[in-house]
């Protein structure tokens, strides 16, 4: 980039300057009312979003705890205060520890089949094929249908008498899987519903960062004979191992707040609580349960703090992981600048960075 | 300032110093292509099977692999919008996500702006809160969220659906990372000599960089407000629903017709499907875009 | 009710977040907005499932020109129940009209003060309309009578002809429920029988065990909780025999251990999976709707009997009750009352086969012997009539609903399945019991 331009000197209206002693007043009203609007200006803008934030991502956080410190119930309001007592009674409470058991289960059969396979799509768009754009486009469908959509339709696809699926298995001579009462089974069946709909998605994430790796890489190492499936893993897998990373992650914190899959999944068994026997209950869908089902405000509010701590957990871990790979990655820092160049040179030449071309068009007409 | 003055600086079309990527190595055979048909069939038959279901009888449904609609779908589609309020949901949901949507992106591109070019005291601090607050689910706070909307007495209405995911950490994050590359400081340096006052500035110099971000920006928002479940369903009535908690409702019932609910998914698709007829290229490349910063 | 200051303090951080709200140039939309130009007035009522009531409605805005109604209905009656506690919660939301289930009535009743004493409104100039436990369910612990009885919910059997005509059996209406004991079955008669079809046929006698199970808890005097109100499942004898019963039938094969409501989507009543089935009046429809879904129709050949297991029983029935937040109390209650009446409650019957629970109703249906087309021609008015002598009220605690859906739901569901044989899946229910309903 060129922002290594000196800067024009200009000491009355850069803030970092040392400041003019005090009374000196020979700016005139123009110019200070120009210091100030350069000083005040990006509190303004930043203003609206950290005070709206404060109400209603800091603010509710905050007051989750509160609520959590009290016997509070739907109907009855704010009671008495009760310590940790909502926290040691949701700590001891099974069906807790089972949605969480549940989530992360639910969580591993999304996450590994699903990053396996965006991989290997990944892998497959990023070779020369024809017909780029249709290819990308189509492994990205799944992804405008709503959650309560894709519930409802693998719901059904996943019916234990005659659901599609069973069906299908029939012709192969397996018998019919008790989709929405066997755990294990229930948990597949969800985890696929979650699979279909963010494995093009992360595919194309994956895609991205695998059209930033220098192509001369791959060159050499098919003239030291280096297969396929050897490139694969000895330069692709390494080199994105930044963004695998992060798609890992987000898949995680998606992951631990499914919600609309399970609580559609079977609506007839138990008032849509997660199947009969709670079998496939997540913690979201317990929180909601908790909350305006059984009306326990308190131990809900409880649940919401336990299951914050747990993403907070889960992203320290990711923060260190990710440091730990940064760190690696500094020694070819210089080289990523440029790959990230020719990366956008290369987008932009296959017409991806549409946006960016359109604006320019726009901008000589 | 003059519009092709600003739109030059963009990086993307900056002549790269390394040669253009090559072909790669081998052409893509056969074993690609049936890969990605199979992942093409994959993504789009559970759609498909959807219309041909619920356009079908319930002899269709005894097929063990139903391929061609039939022709109730318009009847079916007749008992969607008698079983649920559809269209006051998707008027609903529209207004809900395009007003979420304008929102986020205004107050994403401000503070974005200020974060990224903007020199002010708490700068760094106050970034390393954004980024730290991007994980955390405003779903957490429901509970909280729902005693504040008791009070003001919203509940049922759209603006307690609205209010709560009017400004997203992600949002501010994403702007930011986009235009600390996309704006040289010096144009800005150049718009204040030429006396342009700092609105100005981000109106005429901020803004028009930031379209293509605030483009995608404002796709994913769409896609998150309008998909969003879980706080709608608390918060508002069945009589008032978006489109997701009335589509939810179709499906339990005393004795459901699931060639109705089926339509009813079918239907509910719709719009996101003509936008991501029209946009699609914009959303794959606002997620690939998105990998790259993220 | 009081707020404290605490959260006083949120509504003030809220009212700042509605003006950053119309900072950012939108105003809240929607609300009901209760549009009182002129004379009109817009009456809401949320009901759920089927109950007929829509051509009531055409004809009370006829009578009443000032008066509009929005109905709502909700598919469920559980999800009428989250829907009808979350807007309690709130504190606004509910319709001027909300139509409670008797399973969670109990649960209504902790806030009844929540919904107008419908006393100022004349509702005792009918008490004599209803049968007396209606009446008197509706009646809170001061007095106070915060609903409209809609219908009730009194049980005969449902049962497939054809199936049993295959078995050897018989299979008419009176023969089938002489074959099940008659006037004086008991559910060991019932079983008995079921015994005798299950080993002639191969096949499940009923659909799944929790509609059995709440059949026979709603018959008892008591049910899960005393009459003083106090819960009383551990250790309950009468409870406990009784799910011996069921463990024993299961282990006979006598359940398909169906999913409720879902029925294979209907296919399970066609297909001969099973050949008995709980029947309260309200399930004739749904039974209607599941078998035509199923792909059967009047000649698959069900038949509704005139019998059932072990006395007398009631499963469900609703109320109508005005919300104390309603705008429009007197015209609320004219609605709910109006669409009770006797007659109106016939209208209802014979749109979607609630049956009624006002006496003149029930005499006029017992009278009229009409036979159903759908159900063999069965007189469904007559028997439901008869089925209805005997019922009692039983005390609905504040957490019924709950015991029944989520505390013995999975375990007979264990139960039916053969992951857990009796004993287990008592001892499940009664862990299921202490894990969620506050003793």
């Amino acid at each position: 980039m060129t922002s290594t331009l000196p800067r024009p000197a200009a000491p009355a209206t850069d803030p970092e300057a040392p400041r003019p002693p005090r009374g000196r007043t020979d700016l005139t009203f123009r110019q200070r009312l120009s210091r100030f609007d350069v000083k005040a200006s990006p509190y303004l803008y930043i203003s609206p979003f950290f005070l709206t934030f404060g109400l209603i991502g800091l603010f509710p956080l905050v007051y989750t705890f509160v609520v959590s410190m009290y016997d509070w119930q739907l109907l009855q309001g704010q009671g008495e205060f009760v310590g940790f007592e909502n926290f040691a009674n949701v700590l001891q409470d099974p069906f807790f520890w089972n949605s969480i058991f549940n989530t992360f289960s639910i969580f591993l059969l999304s996450s590994i089949p699903q990053i396996a396979v965006a991989l290997v799509i990944a892998a497959v768009l990023d070779q020369n094929i024809k017909a780029k754009t249709f290819w990308r486009m189509s492994v990205l469908l799944p992804y405008v249908v709503a959650p309560v959509a894709v519930a409802l339709i693998f719901s059904d696809m996943f019916g234990e008498q005659s659901g599609l699926v069973n069906n299908l298995l029939g012709l192969i001579g397996i018998d019919p899987v008790q989709w929405k009462h066997d755990t294990l089974a229930s948990h597949f069946a969800i985890a696929t519903m979650v699979n279909w709909r963010w494995t093009g998605y992360n595919a194309l994430i994956l895609l991205a960062a695998m059209q930033a790796i220098p192509r001369d890489l791959y060159e050499s190492a098919a003239l030291d004979g280096a297969g396929g499936v050897r490139r694969f893993f000895s330069i692709t897998v390494p080199s994105i191992r930044p963004t695998l990373i992060f798609v890992i992650i987000t898949a995680t914190i998606g992951g631990l707040q499914i919600f609309a899959e399970p609580k559609l999944f079977d609506v007839t068994s138990a008032g849509g609580i997660g199947g009969f026997d709670r079998q496939f209950q997540t913690t979201v869908l317990y929180l909601w349960e908790m909350a305006f089902f059984r009306g326990n405000f308190g131990e809900a509010a409880a649940i919401a703090w336990l299951l914050f701590l747990l993403i907070v957990l889960i992203g320290l871990i990711n923060f260190l992981l990710s440091r730990r790979i940064a760190t690696a990655e500094t020694r070819i820092d210089k080289k990523r600048t440029a790959r990230r160049l020719r990366a956008h040179a290369d987008r932009a030449s296959q017409g991806l960075v549409g946006e960016g071309a359109g604006v320019e068009e726009r901008g000589n007409r | 300032m003059t519009a092709p003055a600003q739109t030059r600086i963009f990086p993307v079309r900056r002549q790269s110093p390394l040669p253009k990527r090559g072909g790669r190595l081998g052409r893509p055979g056969f074993l690609a292509y049936g890969l990605l048909t199979a992942v093409l069939l994959g993504s789009a038959y559970p759609l498909w099977w959807s219309v041909v279901l619920g356009s079908g009888t319930n002899a269709t449904r005894s097929e063990t692999l139903p391929l061609l609609p039939g022709g109730n779908f318009f009847a079916n589609a007749a008992k969607v919008f008698d079983a649920i309020p559809f269209w006051t949901a998707l008027g609903n949901s529209l207004l809900v996500s395009s007003i979420i949507t304008l929102s986020v992106v205004t107050f994403s591109t401000l503070a974005g702006y200020a974060f990224a070019k903007l020199r002010f005291r708490g700068r760094n601090g106050l970034m390393v809160f954004v980024v730290a607050t991007m994980a955390i689910p405003t779903q957490l706070g429901i509970i909280p969220l729902f005693i504040m909307m008791k009070q003001l007495g919203w509940t049922g209405t759209l603006g307690a659906v609205i209010v709560p995911t009017l400004v997203t950490a992600f949002g501010v994050f994403f702007m930011r990372q986009y235009l600390v590359d996309v704006i040289p400081d010096e144009l800005i340096e150049a718009a204040r000599v030429d006396g342009a006052n700092q609105i100005r500035t981000f109106f005429h110099v901020a803004v028009p960089a930031a379209r293509p971000a605030m483009a995608i920006l404002a796709l994913f928002t769409f896609m998150m407000a309008w998909t969003d479940f879980l706080w709608p369903l608390i918060v508002l009535s069945p009589t008032n629903p978006t489109l997701q908690t009335a589509l939810a409702q179709l499906q339990s019932g005393y004795y459901v017709d699931y060639s109705v609910v089926l339509t009813g998914a079918v239907l509910s698709v719709v719009p996101l499907l003509v936008l991501f007829v029209l946009a699609g290229r914009q959303l794959v490349a606002g997620i690939m875009q998105g990998a790259v910063k993220g | 009710m009081t707020y404290s200051r605490r959260t006083r303090a949120a509504a003030a951080v809220a009212g700042a977040a509605s003006i950053a709200l119309l900072a950012a140039g939108c105003a809240p939309a929607g609300g009901s907005g209760g549009s009182e130009s002129g004379e009109q007035i817009e009456l809401t009522i949320t009901t759920f499932g089927t109950m007929g009531f829509e051509e009531l409605y055409t004809q009370f805005e006829d009578e009443n020109p000032g008066v509009k109604i929005v109905a709502n209905n909700i598919d469920t009656g559980g999800n009428a129940r989250t829907d009808a506690f979350t807007k309690l919660g709130a504190g606004s939301g509910l319709s001027d009209v909300v139509a409670i289930e008797e399973g969670w009535l109990g649960q209504i009743m902790e806030v009844s003060d929540q919904f107008v004493d419908l006393r100022d409104h004349g509702i005792e100039d009918r008490k004599d309309d209803w049968v007396p436990w209606k009446y008197e369910q509706a009646t809170d612990a001061e007095g106070r009578v915060i609903g409209y009885g809609t219908d009730i919910g009194p049980e005969g059997i449902c049962f497939n002809g054809p199936a049993l005509e295959a078995a050897g059996l018989p299979s008419d209406r009176e023969g089938f429920a002489e074959f099940i004991g008659g006037a004086d079955a008991t559910w060991e008669s019932y079983f008995a029988a079921g015994k005798q079809y299950q080993e002639a046929t191969g096949k499940a006698w009923y659909d799944h065990s929790g509609f059995v199970w709440n059949a026979m808890v709603n018959q008892l005097d008591e049910g899960y909780y005393t009459a003083d109100g106090e819960l009383n499942v551990e250790g309950n004898a009468e409870l406990e025999e009784r799910f011996g019963w069921l463990s024993d039938a299961v282990g006979n094969d006598l359940s398909a251990a169906q999913s409720a409501w879902d029925w294979n989507k209907g296919k399970s009543f066609v297909d001969g999976t099973f050949a008995t089935f709980m029947c309260p009046g309200w399930m004739l429809g749904v039974m209607k709707g599941k078998i035509e879904q199923g792909g059967g129709d009047a000649s698959t050949g069900w038949d509704f009997a005139d019998v059932f297991p072990g006395g007398p029983a009631n499963w469900g029935g609703s109320f109508l009750s005005v919300s104390a937040t309603s705008k429009h109390p007197e015209e609320a209650a004219a609605l709910a009352s109006f669409i009770t009446e006797p007659e109106n409650q016939v209208t209802a019957f014979n749109a979607a086969g609630p049956f009624p629970s006002t006496v003149g109703a029930q005499e006029e249906l017992a009278s009229a012997g009409s036979g159903d087309e759908f159900f063999n021609g069965a007189p469904t008015g007559q028997i439901l009539a008869a089925r209805a002598e005997g019922v009692v009220a039983q005390f609905k605690g504040p957490q019924d609903s709950v015991i029944q859906e989520n505390v013995f739901g999975p375990a007979l569901q264990s139960l039916d399945r053969g992951e857990l044989d009796g004993p287990g899946a008592w001892a499940k229910a009664i862990d299921l019991l202490n894990q969620l309903v506050e003793q």
